[in-house]
C-alpha cells in the first residue's frame, strides 16, 4: 500500500476479498467432494462414505486414454500455434504492415466466428474431399487459438528491444545465433503464455471436436460430456472433471514462474 | 540490418493469416453456399432462400434467438458487473489483490464443460446448494425456464476473464493517476467515477464483447445445463446437423450463418464503443 487507507476502510475490504475469492471457488467444492465420496446420499450436507470409488471408476470408463488424447490434442495446437502467431505478433509490433486495420481484423476474427459454425462448414468440404478428420480438427482449433497467440506475442514485442539483435549481430553473430541465443530467450516468457493459451483452446473444446468425430475420439472434456449427461455418474463425473481441471493448473503455475524468473 | 519493411513483414504474417483466411473463407463460404441450395448435398445447384424462409417461419429459430440473446445479454451483464467489482477490488489491498489474481487466473484454464459439470453438481434440486441450504423444495436453477445455472456458469468463468482483462488495463498509471486525485482532494467516490471507470471502460467494453459473442456461439454449457427447448442456436444447429434427414443439414448451416452475423454484428458494435471509451480513457490522462 501506497497510500494509507483509514483504518475503517482497511476493515471494510477483507469481507470483500473474501467474498469475491468465495465466488471463484465454490463452483469447484462440489467437484472436490464427490471426487472423494463412495457414498453420498440426498439431503446429507456431506458424504456418508468416502473413498476413490469415482477415481477406478473413471479409468474403468478410460480417463487415461482420453487424458492422453486431450494432451496430444492441445500439443498439436500450441506447437503450430505458437510459432504462427510469434512470427505475425512480430510483424505487427515491430515492422510496417501495408492494410495493418485488415490484416488485425482478420487475425481477430477467430474470436468473433462460432466453432461450432466453423467447423460445419469446413467439415462439409473436408469429408467431401476425403482429409482425416484430426486435420481438420487440429486445423480449426489452431484457427481459433491464434487470435491468442498472436496479441499475447504482438504485446511482447511492443516492448521488445532490437537492440539486442542488432548488436549481436554487429559483433559478429549469424542469423541462426541470434535466433538461438539473444532472440528466443528474451521471448521466452511470453512464448510460454502464447503456448499455454494455445494449449488451452485444444485441451477445452468440446464442440468442435463433437461435429468433426461425431464422438469417434474421445477426449477429456468429450468423456465429461457423456458421463454427466446422464444420472447417477456424481463420483465419476468429478474425477474426470478433477482429471480436466489439475494438468492445465500446473502449467499455469509453470507458466507464471518462469514469466517470474524472466522478468528478473 | 534487418530488412524491416512491408515484404518482411508479408512473410511473416503468412503463416498465422493464410490459416485463418483459408479455414474461416472456407467454412463460411460453404456454409452460406450450402444453405442457399448453390451447393447441395445430391442433385444440381438450385439458387433459393427456402431454408431461410422455412427457418424464420419455424418457432425453433425464433426462440432459439430470443434465448441465446437473453442468455448472452445476462450472462454478459453479471460477468462485466461481478468482474469489474473483483478488479477494482483487487488494486486496493496488496494481499487481496494477490489472492485475487490467483484466484481469477486459475479459473481461466478450467474447461467450460467441465465449469458446467461442476455448476450443475452445485445447483441442481439434489446439489450442493439444495442440501446446504436444507430446502424442503428447491427451485429448478438446472434446465429450469429462467436458464439460471447456463448463466452462472458463464458469468462465473467470465467474470474471471473481465477482472484479468480490467486489471491488466488499469496496471498502466492508474494508481499515479488516484494518488494525484487524491492529492488534489477527491474522495474516493469520486475517484472512482473520474478516474478508475474511465480507465478501466475500454478493456471492460472489450471483454464484454468478446463475452456476449462467445457466449451467443457456444454450445456445450447450453446443452449440458439448459431445458431441452427452446434450444440456444448452437444447440439448436447441433440437433438439424445431427438428424437423419441430410436436407436438415442446410438448416443447420443456414443457424450457423445467423449465430455468425449476430457474433460479427456484436464485435462491430463493440469496436464502435471501444472507440468513444478509449477517447474518454485518453482525456483522463
Amino acid at each position: 500500500m501506497t497510500r494509507a487507507a483509514p483504518a475503517w476502510r482497511r476493515a471494510a475490504v477483507a469481507p470483500r476479498v473474501a467474498l469475491a475469492l468465495a465466488w471463484l471457488a465454490v463452483p469447484l467444492v462440489p467437484l472436490l467432494l464427490w471426487a472423494a465420496a463412495d457414498r453420498w446420499p440426498f439431503p446429507a450436507v456431506l458424504p456418508t462414505d468416502w473413498g476413490l470409488t469415482g477415481w477406478r471408476q473413471a479409468a474403468g470408463q478410460g480417463a487415461g486414454g482420453a487424458l492422453g488424447r486431450s494432451v496430444l490434442l492441445g500439443l498439436a495446437v500450441a506447437a503450430l500455434a505458437t510459432p504462427a502467431g510469434a512470427m505475425a505478433g512480430r510483424a505487427l509490433a515491430l515492422h510496417r504492415v501495408p492494410a495493418r486495420r485488415l490484416v488485425e481484423a482478420l487475425l481477430l476474427a477467430p474470436v468473433a466466428v462460432p466453432p461450432f459454425a466453423v467447423v460445419m462448414g469446413l467439415t462439409t468440404l473436408t469429408l467431401r474431399a476425403g482429409v482425416p478428420g484430426t486435420v481438420a480438427l487440429v486445423l480449426v482449433l489452431s484457427v481459433s487459438a491464434l487470435p491468442y497467440t498472436v496479441f499475447v506475442m504482438r504485446s511482447a514485442y511492443a516492448g521488445y528491444d532490437v537492440g539486442f539483435e542488432e548488436e549481436a549481430r554487429t559483433l559478429g553473430a549469424g542469423p541462426r545465433a541470434v535466433l538461438l541465443r539473444v532472440h528466443l530467450p528474451l521471448a521466452a516468457p511470453a512464448l510460454a503464455t502464447a503456448a499455454f493459451l494455445a494449449f488451452l483452446v485444444g485441451w477445452s473444446d468440446y464442440v468442435v471436436t463433437l461435429v468433426v468425430g461425431g464422438g469417434q475420439l474421445v477426449t477429456l472434456p468429450m468423456l465429461v460430456g457423456a458421463l454427466s449427461s446422464a444420472t447417477g455418474n456424481d463420483a465419476v463425473v468429478a474425477a474426470v472433471s478433477l482429471t480436466a481441471v489439475v494438468p492445465p493448473l500446473l502449467l499455469l503455475a509453470a507458466t507464471a514462474l518462469l514469466a517470474r524468473r524472466g522478468a528478473r | 540490418m534487418p530488412a524491416r519493411g512491408p515484404r518482411r513483414a508479408l512473410l511473416l504474417l503468412l503463416p498465422a493469416a493464410l490459416p485463418t483466411a483459408a479455414v474461416l473463407g472456407a467454412a463460411l463460404t460453404v456454409a452460406v453456399l450450402q444453405s442457399t441450395g448453390l451447393m447441395p448435398v445430391v442433385g444440381e445447384p438450385d439458387p433459393t432462400t427456402a431454408t431461410y424462409r422455412a427457418l424464420a417461419g419455424d418457432r425453433a429459430l425464433l426462440d432459439g434467438l430470443r434465448v441465446s440473446l437473453g442468455v448472452a445479454a445476462a450472462s454478459t451483464a453479471l460477468a462485466l458487473a461481478v468482474g469489474l467489482g473483483m478488479a477494482l477490488l483487487a488494486r486496493t489491498t496488496r494481499l487481496g489483490g494477490r489472492l485475487l489474481r490467483a484466484a481469477a487466473a486459475a479459473t481461466v484454464p478450467v474447461p467450460h464443460l467441465v465449469g458446467a459439470a461442476a455448476v450443475g453438481l452445485l445447483l441442481a434440486d439434489s446439489g450442493l446448494a439444495a442440501r446446504a441450504l436444507g430446502a424442503e423444495s428447491f427451485p429448478p436453477l438446472v434446465a429450469g425456464p429462467l436458464w439460471v445455472a447456463v448463466v452462472a456458469e458463464y458469468a462465473w468463468k467470465e467474470s474471471a476473464f473481465v477482472a484479468l482483462v480490467v486489471l491488466a488495463a488499469l496496471a498502466a498509471g492508474e494508481r499515479e493517476l488516484d494518488e494525484t486525485a487524491a492529492t488534489l482532494g477527491a474522495g474516493p467516490w469520486q475517484r472512482l467515477r473520474r478516474v478508475a471507470l474511465p480507465m478501466a471502460a475500454p478493456a471492460a467494453v472489450a471483454a464484454g464483447g468478446v463475452t456476449f459473442a462467445y457466449v451467443l456461439g457456444s454450445y456445450d454449457v447450453a446443452w449440458l445445463l439448459g431445458r431441452s427447448y427452446p434450444e440456444p442456436l448452437p444447440v439448436l444447429a447441433y440437433r438439424l446437423w445431427t438428424d437423419v434427414d441430410l436436407a436438415r443439414r442446410e438448416q443447420a448451416l443456414a443457424v450457423a450463418v445467423v449465430t455468425t452475423a449476430l457474433a460479427l454484428a456484436c464485435l462491430l458494435v463493440t469496436a464502435a464503443l471501444l472507440a468513444r471509451t478509449a477517447r474518454t480513457a485518453r482525456a483522463v490522462r
